[in-house]
C-alpha cells in the first residue's frame, strides 16, 4: 500500500510497452494471429461465455413465465416472454423507493466523502502544523481494522444517537475516510507548493486555494475515489441489514433478499428484481468503463 | 514535516518560514477549523467504536440483560472452549479461504497474463471479466441460487446433458460451501485482473528481450521475468483477497444462510448471528477482534513470505 501513486501512475500506463514495442517493430505479439494467440482467443471467448452465462440466465428466467420457471429441464430462452414480472415487481413492491433510498445515499455518502477527503489530505500534505503527525498516523492505523470489529460498536453508537432505522444511519458514518483522505493526501503531495504560495501571494482566502486552485487539478484521485465510495456504498449489504428494519427504508442490496424470502418460490420475480437492480448499474459502468478501469489501477485497491 | 510533503521542498520551505504572522495565524485557522469537525466526525464513527469494542469484548453484555458484568477475558476463553460453533465457523473460513485464494489469484493471473498476450479485444474481454463485480454481491448470489437449483437449474441441466448425475448443490453440507466459492471467485475475479493485468503492462519489453537472447523459455521466462517483476502486485492482491474472503458474509447469508448443518457458516455469519440474533453483542464482539488478529498474522506473515521469497 506503500506510494500508490508515485509509483503506479507513470508505470500504470500502457502507452510505454506500446510505443516501444511499435519502435522495435515486428513485434510479434502486436500482430494479429499466430496460432498461439488463436488458442488463447479459442480459450478466452470460451471463458468469457462462461462468465455472462449467469446474467443471460438472469434476464432469461426474468422473461419467463410462473409456469415456464419450474418446468424440467430448463428453457434456455423464454417460450413466451413477459414483463409480467418486471410489472409485478413494480406493483407489489416499492421498488422505486429502494432505488430512490439507495441512489440517495449513494450520492451523499460520495459527494461528502470527496469533500472531507480532499480538504483533510490538502492539509495534510501542504500545512505545518502542531499534532499534525500524530493525527495522520491515528487515522492511517485504523485502515487495518476490519470493518466486522467496528459493526456492533457502530449499532450502539447510532442506537445511541437515535438514528437506528433512518437513512442517516447510512450516511453519516461513511463521509469522513481514512482511506480516501491518505489518498488525496498522496495526490495532492506531488502538486507544487510553489501553486499554492502562488495564490497565497495574489491575496487569496486559504479556502479559495482548496476550491480553485488544489481541488481542479485533482481531477484523476477524486474520480478514482469517488467510483470506489459509490460502488462500496451501493453494493454495502451487512450495515443496511443491521441499521434499517421498515420496508421503505430499505436500499437496493437489502430490498433484494427481502423480496426474495417474501417470493422464495417464485424464481421469475426475483431474477426481474435483480435485473432492474443489476441492469442500470451495468449500463453506467459501460458508459464510465475507462474511468473505472483508470481508478483501479491509480489506487490499485479494490 | 516539509519531507513528508514533496522531496524538492527547500524553496516553499524557505518562503513559508518568512510568512507574515497574520498570515500563518489565517493558515492556522483554515487547518484547524476545517479539521475539527473531520477528526471529530471521525473519532465518532472510527475512534469511539474501537473503544466500544474493547469494553463489549471484557463486558458480558446482552442488550436484552439490565445489567453488564466485567468478566476478564472469559469471552475469549469462552468461544475457544464452549462454542463449538465458533470453532466450526473458523474451519469453515478457513477452509473457504483457503481454496477461494488461491483459485481466484490463479484464474486471474491467467485470465491477466491471456489478456496481456492478445493483441485486439483486450478491451471488451476486460469488461466481460469486469461486469460481475460491479454487481452487488446480494444481486450476484441470487442470480446464481436457481443456477444451483436441484430439479429445474442449469448446472444439473448440462450434468444431465452429459450423462452425469446432478445434486442439490446448496442444499447438500458437502457441496453448500462450494458452490458459494464459485459464485465468490465468479465475482471478484475480474478486479485481480485489471490489477495484475496493470502490473504486466508496467513491465519493460527490453526485460523479455533480453531472457530471450539469453535462451529463456516462455516458462522461464515467466518464473525469472514475470513473476519477480510482479512481486509488488502479488503480494498487495494476495493480501487483499486474503483479508475479503476471510471476513466472507453476504454470499454465504444470501446464498445458503450457513447451512446445511453449519456447513457453510462463516466467522462473520456466526458473529452477525451471534450479536443480532442472540443479543450477545459483547460475546460477539470478542469473537470479531478474535478474527482480527487472525486477519493481522496471516497478513504480516504473507506479507514476510512473499518478500523474502521475491526480493532480490
Amino acid at each position: 500500500m506503500a506510494s500508490p501513486l508515485t509509483s503506479r501512475v507513470p508505470a500504470a500506463s500502457p502507452t510505454p510497452a506500446s510505443t516501444s514495442a511499435a519502435a522495435r517493430g515486428g513485434r510479434p505479439r502486436r500482430r494479429f494471429g499466430g496460432p498461439g494467440q488463436i488458442v488463447l482467443y479459442v480459450v478466452l471467448s470460451i471463458a468469457a461465455i462462461g462468465f455472462v452465462a449467469p446474467f443471460v440466465l438472469m434476464v432469461s428466467n426474468s422473461l419467463k413465465t410462473a409456469q415456464e420457471i419450474i418446468q424440467v429441464p430448463p428453457s434456455l430462452l423464454p417460450e413466451h416472454p413477459t414483463f409480467a414480472n418486471f410489472a409485478f415487481v413494480l406493483q407489489n413492491s416499492p421498488y422505486l423507493i429502494w432505488y430512490r433510498n439507495s441512489l440517495l445515499v449513494a450520492v451523499a455518502v460520495t459527494a461528502l466523502t470527496l469533500f472531507t477527503s480532499s480538504i483533510a489530505g490538502y492539509i495534510f500534505a501542504k500545512f505545518a502544523f502542531p499534532g499534525k503527525n500524530v493525527l495522520f498516523v491515528v487515522l492511517l492505523s485504523t485502515m487495518m481494522i476490519p470493518a466486522p470489529v467496528l459493526l456492533i460498536p457502530s449499532y450502539l453508537v447510532m442506537n445511541f444517537l437515535h438514528l437506528l432505522n433512518t437513512l442517516w444511519a447510512l450516511v453519516v458514518g461513511s463521509i469522513v475516510s481514512a482511506f480516501g483522505i491518505f489518498l488525496m493526501r498522496q495526490f495532492i503531495a506531488a502538486i507544487p507548493d510553489d501553486l499554492v504560495d502562488a495564490a497565497r501571494l495574489d491575496g487569496a482566502g486559504e479556502f479559495a486555494i482548496y476550491w480553485r486552485v488544489i481541488l481542479p487539478l485533482t481531477g484523476p484521485a477524486l474520480a478514482a475515489l469517488g467510483i470506489f465510495t459509490f460502488l462500496g456504498s451501493w453494493n454495502d449489504y451487512l450495515w443496511p441489514l443491521i441499521v434499517i428494519n421498515d420496508q421503505d427504508k430499505m436500499v437496493v442490496p437489502l430490498a433484494l433478499t427481502y423480496f426474495n424470502s417474501q417470493h422464495a418460490q417464485r424464481s421469475d420475480l426475483v431474477m426481474a428484481a435483480a435485473t432492474m437492480a443489476v441492469v442500470p448499474v451495468c449500463v453506467v459502468f459501460l458508459f464510465f468503463q475507462r474511468r473505472i478501469v483508470n481508478a483501479f489501477v491509480l489506487t490499485g485497491i479494490k | 514535516m516539509a519531507a513528508t510533503t514533496t522531496p524538492t521542498t527547500t524553496p516553499p520551505a524557505a518562503s513559508r518560514t518568512t510568512t507574515s504572522l497574520p498570515g500563518r495565524r489565517r493558515q492556522l485557522a483554515f487547518v484547524y477549523g476545517w479539521l475539527a469537525p473531520i477528526l471529530a466526525l471521525f473519532a465518532v464513527f472510527s475512534l469511539v467504536p474501537i473503544g466500544i469494542a474493547v469494553w463489549l469484548s471484557l463486558h458480558r453484555y446482552n442488550q436484552l440483560a439490565p445489567v453488564s458484568p466485567f468478566i476478564g477475558l472469559r469471552n475469549f476463553t469462552y468461544a475457544f472452549t464452549d462454542d463449538p460453533a465458533f470453532l466450526n465457523s473458523l474451519a469453515v473460513t478457513g477452509k473457504y479461504a483457503l481454496v477461494a485464494v488461491p483459485l481466484n489469484i490463479v484464474l486471474s493471473l491467467a485470465v491477466a497474463l491471456a489478456l496481456n498476450h492478445i493483441t485486439r479485444l483486450r478491451a471488451l474481454f476486460r469488461t466481460v471479466f469486469f461486469l460481475p463485480a460491479i454487481a452487488s454481491a446480494v444481486a450476484a448470489s441470487l442470480v446464481w441460487v436457481p443456477i444451483y437449483d436441484p430439479q429445474a437449474g442449469w448446472l444439473n441441466a448440462v450434468l444431465n446433458l452429459l450423462g452425469l448425475s446432478g445434486k442439490s448443490w446448496l442444499g447438500d453440507p458437502g457441496t453448500a460451501l462450494w458452490s458459494v466459492m464459485v459464485t465468490s471467485v465468479w465475482q471478484d475475479l475480474g478486479f485481480n485482473v485489471i490489477v495484475f493485468l496493470a502490473g504486466l503492462q508496467a513491465i519493460p519489453l527490453d526485460f523479455y528481450d533480453v531472457a530471450k537472447v539469453d535462451g529463456a523459455g516462455v516458462v522461464s521466462r515467466f518464473r525469472h521475468v514475470t513473476l519477480p517483476l510482479l512481486q509488488r502486485t502479488f503480494v498487495f492482491v494476495f493480501c487483499l483477497t486474503t483479508i475479503g474472503y476471510l471476513q466472507e458474509f453476504t454470499r454465504i447469508q444470501v446464498m445458503t444462510a450457513g447451512g446445511p448443518l453449519r456447513s457453510s457458516e462463516t466467522v462473520v455469519l456466526h458473529i452477525y448471528q451471534r450479536a443480532f440474533g442472540d443479543f450477545q453483542l459483547g460475546y460477539a464482539t470478542a469473537m470479531s477482534l478474535i478474527l482480527m488478529l487472525i486477519i493481522l498474522v496471516i497478513a504480516l506473515v504473507q506479507m514476510r513470505i512473499l518478500r523474502s521469497r521475491w526480493e532480490y
